[in-house]
């Protein structure tokens, strides 16, 4: 089992989630986060005093995965998720030990 | 039969009209404190300091009707104490401490110095409630300047102290017919008794108390722009009873001081939008400036609303609002501006623009303009109660009063405010409070907070304090 961690540009969401419903994932879970890479921020102006906003509002996905469903939903979001603009997010992969399903207790890939 | 019919259920100096408007009026002046000031003041501070300032707000407020039923109308508009002979500085300079809170204090017909031309038309009730609602939105106004340190318990020490020895003795002066209204200074509804005091205050204090935290300072970003508005959109409209109610009549000169009042507000909104569009770095107009534009117009508009014409008070608008610009932006750099960490810049807004606005009456003030016809006289004839600026009349004159009372005003007030901030650091052991709570914010001085978020708190059964 994997889990791939997506962070993306709020305004793609819809896009990924359609994406990833097509390739048949049947669950995320979405957070909303901040933060910056190459983009870096932006300033703000309150009552003639500047600030520095280096942290971007972005969308944080966590996705739980069978082995063999990786590769393909990390082109799915990548694709998705994508304008060739600087900013556009990251994608990584992690390893999973175990999982369950709370309701059933069922464990490892039937839980997904 | 004929007496019943005559009869009517109040006593015969009273006019419904002007008593109905002059409640009116006092209504609209106390929703601009409340919630007025304490939305636009909250919507401005950081979040960790929102409920501190709503706080301070309404318990400012309630302590200023406390103060001034018991001892404060008639120090500053009762009968005078003549500390000294007939005509000098010490005769006119303060009432007696009576309270006016018995049946006959409260119902019959209001007479003061702030009018001694024609009876009111209403009791003293209605005088001292309109009156009451200028007072209390005063500390409301200087409170800006201390925010995001001031100790909670030094506020409501102060605020009693700074109505009684400050506001009472600067409105006794110009507004309840003491030596400055008697030398021909005018202030038609508190550029300098408010909002010159109010800057004076603010900026004294914020000396005194010392500036915010550090990290406070470089991370004031405002909590709710929307509740900006809404406090923003209460005080310009609440204006028109500040301004509107200030003739005592529900006459001619109310109407037009209401209407200049938003003359006054539009041009200053729009001359501060249009200076950020043209001259700061960005380009970029921003809603709080407008916000600023907005309050120097109500501000720089309030010592003549009902003196000056509608040309006098876009004038008086647009000069006010470019200065003030000037100084928010370049001013605020040099010091002892750059040393001072007023809050929300009440020194500017309120205290430049109110001393600014008092010399534009001696300028601009239109004899054309009649406040209200005098007992036995036609009301537009020779008699008439009106100001004449030097563009009108060619004489400096009323500059001249305008400026010794604002000068006054400005020394004063610095010099009271100090000493007395002085006493209530002594008795409360100091006016900041410590940085462990500053760097918390509401939650270590109030265990309240602005956006309490249910998911994370689990009811207790008794009280942890004991």
């Amino acid at each position: 089992m994997k889990l791939v961690v997506a962070v993306i540009k709020p305004f793609k969401l819809d896009d990924v989630k359609e994406k990833l419903k097509g390739l048949g994932v049947q669950g995320m879970t979405l957070t909303e986060t901040q933060g910056f890479g190459r983009q870096r921020g932006h300033t703000e102006v309150y009552r003639g005093a500047e600030y520095e906003v280096d942290f971007v509002p972005k969308l944080r996905l966590e996705i739980l995965l069978d082995d063999a469903d990786v590769a393909g939903v990390v082109d799915g979001i990548v694709e998705a998720a994508g304008t060739g603009k600087i900013g556009d997010g990251k994608v990584w992969v992690l390893p999973v030990e175990s999982a369950v399903r709370v309701r059933t207790g069922e464990r490892g890939s039937d839980a997904i | 039969m004929l007496e019943a019919v005559t009869n009517i259920p109040y006593p015969h100096w009273l006019n419904s009209g002007d008593n109905t408007w002059q409640l009116v009026a006092a209504t609209l002046v106390g929703l601009m404190s409340l919630p007025g000031i304490a939305v636009l003041y909250g919507g401005l501070m950081q979040r960790k300091w929102v409920v501190n300032t709503m706080l301070m707000a309404f318990t400012g407020f309630s302590l200023v009707i406390l103060v001034w039923v018991l001892w404060g109308y008639n120090m500053a508009f009762g009968p005078f104490a003549h500390l000294g002979p007939t005509g000098s500085f010490w005769a006119g300079l303060i009432g007696h401490p009576h309270p006016i809170v018995t049946h006959f204090g409260e119902q019959n017909q209001a007479v003061s110095g702030a009018n001694t031309l024609i009876p009111f038309h209403f009791p003293t009730s209605t005088l001292a409630y309109f009156q009451v609602v200028f007072a209390a939105i005063t500390p409301l106004l200087f409170l800006g300047s201390l925010l995001g340190r001031f100790k909670f318990k030094a506020w409501l020490l102060f605020v009693p102290l700074w109505i009684t020895f400050v506001y009472c003795v600067n409105a006794a002066l110009i507004w309840g017919g003491g030596f400055f209204a008697q030398k021909g200074a005018v202030d038609y509804s508190g550029g300098y008794v408010i909002h010159l005091a109010a800057g004076v205050t603010g900026f004294v204090g914020a000396a005194i108390v010392g500036p915010r935290l550090a990290r406070d300072k470089n991370h004031a970003l405002p909590s709710n722009l929307m509740m900006v508005a809404v406090g923003s959109g209460i005080l310009w409209l609440g204006w028109n009873g500040f301004n509107g109610g200030d003739p005592y009549y529900a006459g001619v000169d109310a109407s037009s001081a209401v209407l200049n009042t938003n003359i006054a507000t539009a041009a200053a909104l729009m001359t501060w939008v249009a200076l950020d569009m043209l001259f700061t770095k960005e380009h970029k107009p921003t809603f709080l400036g407008a916000i600023n534009g907005m309050i120097v117009g109500l501000v720089c508009i309030t010592p003549g609303a009902g003196w000056l014409d509608g040309y006098g008070s876009i004038i008086c608008a647009v000069f006010c609002c470019t200065v003030v610009w000037v100084a928010w932006n370049y001013l605020s750099k040099v010091r002892p501006f750059s040393k001072v960490d007023d809050a929300l810049g009440v020194v500017y807004t309120h205290g430049i623009a109110g001393f600014l606005g008092g010399l534009m009456v001696g300028l601009l003030a239109d004899p054309g303009m009649i406040q209200y016809g005098v007992a036995g006289k036609v009301y537009d004839a020779a008699g008439a109660f009106s100001v004449g600026g030097w563009f009108y009349t060619g004489s400096f004159h009323q500059l001249w009063e305008q400026f010794l009372a604002g000068a006054w005003v400005i020394i004063y007030t610095a010099i009271a405010s100090a000493i007395l901030f002085y006493i209530v650091k002594f008795i409360c052991r100091g006016l900041r409070e410590k940085d462990e709570v500053l760097e918390v914010g509401d939650l270590a001085v109030h265990d309240e907070e602005a956006y309490p978020r249910e998911t994370f708190a689990e009811r207790v059964t008794s009280l942890s304090r004991g």
